[in-house]
């Protein structure tokens, strides 16, 4: 008990020892090694326990010099011990409550500029789990000693900002309703402080853009800019800011409101919206920064822009005179970001903005000369990407309505640049299948109503066809893997035998008969008869084997996007097999009826002519 | 329209006006459009196609709930006019405007959100009206340096243009202070319309043109004849032009990752002719063209073989150095040291290309550099004159800068000096502030 004691006095003492040395000399006469002596013995009272001794020594009007000189060599034991009580149980509240009390006391009495340095290296720190209860607990004192400070404010304050936007950066965002409930680090919260910790300075710009046009603290307006371009990227473009049920205020959600209130308020909302059409302001000399810049902003703004349109953050002040198709060819650059990446929280904003802007548009009004826009044409080839690689079902299903909605969108001549283009680009059966598909539906269209459309009948049409009606290697095409193409394309040809007849030759698919059957439905008989051989013979070597061997060791294993597959049994792959060949059979018999058709119209045509 | 407030009715009296005896300005004569002039402009002048116009706008549904208003965001709604930017009842609406003119607009659906409306303000179907200040309009600026400024007489079609390179037919009349110099039909290659004495201006704009449009281009004469002047048409040095353009074709140059590697070597080949034949007739703006072609064909051309490789380094490192020269001659002394750089990334002891970056340095007051780069001019060849007179340029620069600083410092100091020393009394009894601790 009493070495206890005894060293409770040490700790004290030696930092009362300290102090009343200190107490008799001018500011200017403290040296290096005073400082030294008063960090390691303030430190001490601090590990120790004695917070409620130190508090008291800072607070006597005496020491008020020293500490304004000194104190900031506390902070950093000071943030460690509040954490750790933090962490521990409630008996430690008391000793908590000093320390919160002496950083108080120290905000109120250190020099600011030596303070803020100190703050700033307990951000800059700190890492992992602690990020978020570090930067709760500084904020505060830290916004406190930047409105003191006299120079360098804005740099101050632009430094603050990014010093805690990039501590945060590499936490994960909570995505799921759960997560965000449960906010496990701390983020959702951290990130609506630092946002209140930003106000008064989004305040003082405000104040002096009433002042005068020509207002002097354009460096605080950049710095808040540039804060507000880092937020959109992070958390916001990963989180979910969709209303979610079951909470009433979503954290993103009010954090992105209060970041678009801020570019409002700092009037630069509108420039940014509409940003990529001006020759903005560089910054930079250098054309690689001023790339890599564009990058950065390109992603920040794409979120913007997801905000204003999809959720309607300060859409208010938006001027509700711009034509649909001039929104949607501002946001193609956005959607493009968006569809690039393959996180769920981008895919989404990108599909959901997509959406927004085409849902703008009347059916057949977009026109075809925006395929000219190189944009145009790379997002529906990202959509294709999306529905064919992504492994998440719901955007895959989205990707394509969106494909069927922009379709829709265009006028025929735009639908037909883009079936050509996604015939020529796409590189995947399903997809071919179904854009064949679409060209059938627009085909009807143009038959069936009481307008000629040109681009879906006659040579255009042919030279559609051209694409369409054909196997890729000729005979030795892989039938399976492109079976859905062969059906729609078998389908596309039955749909036009019937329809037109060879004395009308609307869509011309009489003129170019010849051609497609020896480019189609020849090497189309030959590849069957070639596949259905091979796989007869397949089946009949796996039977054999089975008899053989009665199976067990030949067992083939699979790996799908590296994860393995289950081991197949000579049993699995036999049916395979066999459903291979009910695919080749299906195929056969609708070019059997497709010939036979054929043959048909070409006889009676025959006999009319006689 | 003086305040919101009481002004539902007088806006359904102003619909109803409209509906009444607004003149239909719709070209299909379909009163989709139909505008009343408020206050008549001050100024005779309409806006042109592609035109940046600045407006105040109000905009109200048919049940007299404002949707929107420019005053209410305090600064004037700007875009291009024409273009489609905007509603098409609004693209019709203003081009009728005169400078200076406030008028009311009602527009059918047709002509503004049509039945999909305008989440979340517009309704489906929804009937607009508008109460629009044309408060000021200009040409277009093509470069956003006052340069080249377009109006557009016809519009043309589609988005996309002709590109550096591509062939162009065009129709041209020029004016110099109001005499027409120039009329004539020609076809030439973007980039080159020098060979027919046409300013450089005119191939820039014609980036920006499509098939079909029909402007008038207003020439500054960094973007005309320049320095030169044109004796052959009588134009005086520095004279601004003024070109009526049509463009009635044209047909792409191929984009770089069109072409195979051998045809960039042959095309090279021909290019920095072309471009030293300009350089030559001090067409440096015209040369920097031809150069520049050559560097991104090449600069970024993997997977050559041996003998291509080479190939491709001779004409980059040619077309660097020529770069840096022209650059040099054009003031634009940042871009010569790029240039030099990447001819020195090519062939580190280059004599041309460690002189001329010493020259841009030079002339950018970088002295010591400059020396460093005229020294190793002379290691490479001892023999350099040129280099050698230069050097002590840049050791006289040195000094005199020296001097000029010590001067200009001479006087700060002792101007700091005296301020301190006022600080210092008015401070004496307030602590001396404690430096040095970080």
């Amino acid at each position: 008990m009493s070495e206890e004691r005894s060293q409770t006095t040490m700790a004290v003492d030696e930092l009362q020892a300290i102090i009343q040395r200190c107490q008799i000399l001018e500011e200017s006469d403290f040296r290096g090694e005073d400082f030294n002596l008063f960090q390691v013995a303030g430190q001490k009272c601090l590990e120790d326990g004695y917070a409620a001794q130190l508090l008291e020594v800072i607070q006597n009007e005496k020491n008020k010099v020293i500490i304004k000189n000194m104190g900031w060599n506390l902070i950093s034991p000071l943030v460690r011990c509040i954490l750790a009580y933090k962490q521990e149980d409630d008996k430690r509240d008391d000793k908590r409550e000093h320390c919160l009390k002496i950083l108080d006391q120290l905000v109120q009495l250190c020099n600011p500029k030596e303070l803020f340095l100190g703050l700033l290296e307990q951000i800059e720190q700190t890492s992992g789990e602690k990020v978020c209860p570090t930067v709760m607990l500084l904020l505060q004192p830290l916004q406190t000693v930047l409105l003191k400070l006299q120079n360098k404010k804005a740099y101050s304050v632009g430094l603050s900002l990014a010093m805690i936007m990039n501590q945060l950066t590499p936490l994960p965002v909570p995505y799921t309703k759960q997560q965000i409930q449960e906010d496990k680090l701390g983020l959702c919260q951290c990130c609506n402080a630092v946002v209140d910790f930003a106000k008064p300075f989004v305040n003082e710009v405000v104040k002096n853009m009433e002042k005068s046009s020509e207002y002097n603290d354009m460096e605080l307006k950049e710095e808040l800019l540039k804060f507000c371009m880092k937020s959109l990227k992070y958390p916001l473009l990963t989180a979910q800011l969709e209303q979610l049920e079951g909470i009433e205020e979503q954290p993103f959600r009010h954090f992105a409101t209060e970041i678009i209130d801020i570019l409002q308020d700092i009037r630069e909302l509108m420039p940014l919206v509409f940003l990529h059409h001006k020759g903005k302001r560089s910054y930079w000399e250098n054309q690689e920064f001023e790339d890599i810049e564009r990058k950065n902003s390109a992603d920040s703004l794409a979120c913007l822009s997801y905000l204003m349109f999809v959720q309607h953050f300060g859409i208010n002040c938006f001027p509700m005179v711009f034509s649909p198709s001039y929104l949607l060819q501002c946001n193609m650059t956005h959607i493009e970001v968006l569809l690039k990446r393959t996180e769920e929280s981008m895919l989404s904003k990108g599909l959901d903005l997509f959406e927004n802007c085409l849902l703008r548009m009347e059916d057949n009004s977009l026109l075809h000369q925006y395929l000219e826009f190189r944009d145009f044409i790379n997002v529906p080839q990202d959509l294709v990407k999306v529905m064919t690689l992504c492994p998440i079902e719901h955007l895959r299903k989205k990707s394509l309505n969106m494909l069927q909605l922009f379709i829709d969108k265009f006028d025929a001549e735009g639908k037909y640049t883009l079936f050509r283009c996604l015939l020529k680009t796409s590189n995947h059966a399903g997809v071919e299948g179904y854009i064949i598909q679409k060209i059938k539906d627009q085909i009807h269209l143009s038959l069936t109503k009481a307008h000629d459309n040109v681009w879906f009948t006659r040579h255009h049409l042919i030279s559609l066809l051209d694409l369409v009606l054909f196997l890729p290697e000729g005979a030795e095409t892989d039938l399976l893997q492109n079976s859905d193409r062969i059906m729609a394309s078998l389908n596309l040809l039955r749909y036009l035998v019937i329809k037109d007849c060879e004395s009308d030759n609307q869509t011309g698919v009489w003129t170019t008969l010849a051609k497609i059957e020896k480019n189609f439905l020849k090497p189309l008989h030959v590849g069957l008869n070639m596949s259905k051989a091979h796989y007869e013979a397949e089946i009949k070597n796996k039977r054999e084997n089975r008899r053989e061997a009665n199976n067990s060791n030949t067992v083939y294993s699979l790996t799908v996007s590296e994860e393995k597959m289950p081991a197949m049994t000579t049993e699995m792959q036999l049916q395979v097999l066999h459903s291979a060949l009910f695919t080749f059979d299906l195929i056969e018999s609708v070019l059997a009826r497709v010939e036979e058709l054929i043959e048909v119209k070409v006889k009676a045509a025959m006999d009319e002519n006689i | 329209m003086t305040t919101d407030e009481g002004t539902k009715p007088e806006g359904e009296v102003q619909a109803a006006a409209l509906a009444e005896r607004g003149e239909d300005i719709t070209p299909a004569r379909d009163r989709g459009v139909l505008k009343i002039i408020k206050r008549p402009g001050n100024d005779d002048e309409s806006p042109m196609i592609g035109d940046k116009v600045y407006v105040h706008y109000k905009g109200k549904l048919a049940n007299g709930k404002k949707f929107d208003s420019s005053r209410d965001r305090n600064e004037p709604f700007v875009f291009s006019l024409g273009k489609g930017q905007v509603i098409k009842a609004w693209d019709i609406g203003v081009a009728t405007m005169k400078k200076g003119e406030v008028c009311y607009l009602l527009c059918k659906p047709e002509y503004a959100y049509g039945a999909a409306g305008s989440a979340p303000k517009i309704p489906s179907n929804a009937t607009l009206f508008f109460e629009v200040e044309l408060l000021d309009f200009k040409g277009e600026d093509l470069f956003e340096d006052g340069g080249i400024i377009r109006r557009i007489k016809r519009k043309g079609e589609g988005y996309s243009n002709p590109n550096e390179g591509a062939t162009v037919e065009i129709h041209l009349e020029g004016f110099c202070g109001g005499t027409r110099f120039d009329c004539k039909d020609v076809k030439f290659v973007v980039g080159e319309g020098e060979d027919h004495d046409i300013p450089i201006g005119i191939d820039k704009a014609l980036e920006k043109m499509q098939r079909g449009e029909h402007c008038v281009l207003y020439l500054g004469p960094r973007y005309g004849f320049g320095e030169a002047g044109k004796p052959k048409y009588g134009i005086q040095a520095n004279a601004e032009l003024v070109y009526e353009v049509t463009l009635k074709s044209f047909e792409k140059a191929k984009e770089s990752w069109e072409m195979d590697t051998k045809e960039k070597l042959e095309q090279a080949a021909i290019v920095k002719e072309k471009g030293t034949m300009y350089f030559k007739e001090g067409k440096y703006l015209q040369a920097v063209i031809q150069y520049g072609k050559i560097v991104s064909w090449l600069e970024m051309e993997y997977g050559l073989s041996e003998k291509e490789s080479k190939a491709s380094d001779s004409f980059l490192l040619a077309a660097f150095l020529n770069l840096a020269m022209c650059y040099l001659k054009l003031r634009e002394y940042t871009k010569a040291v790029e240039c030099c750089d990447k001819a020195l990334g090519l062939d580190q002891d280059n004599e041309k290309g460690l002189y001329r970056r010493g020259e841009a340095r030079l002339l950018m007051n970088e002295f010591e550099l400059a020396k460093c780069d005229f020294q190793k001019v002379l290691e490479v060849n001892p023999q350099n004159k040129a280099a050698r007179s230069q050097i002590s340029v840049c050791q006289k620069k040195t000094k005199e800068h020296n001097e000029r600083d010590r001067r200009i410092y001479a006087n700060m100091f002792t101007k700091f000096a005296e301020r301190d020393a006022k600080a210092l009394i008015q401070n004496s009894s307030k602590q001396k502030p404690m430096h040095g601790v970080l």
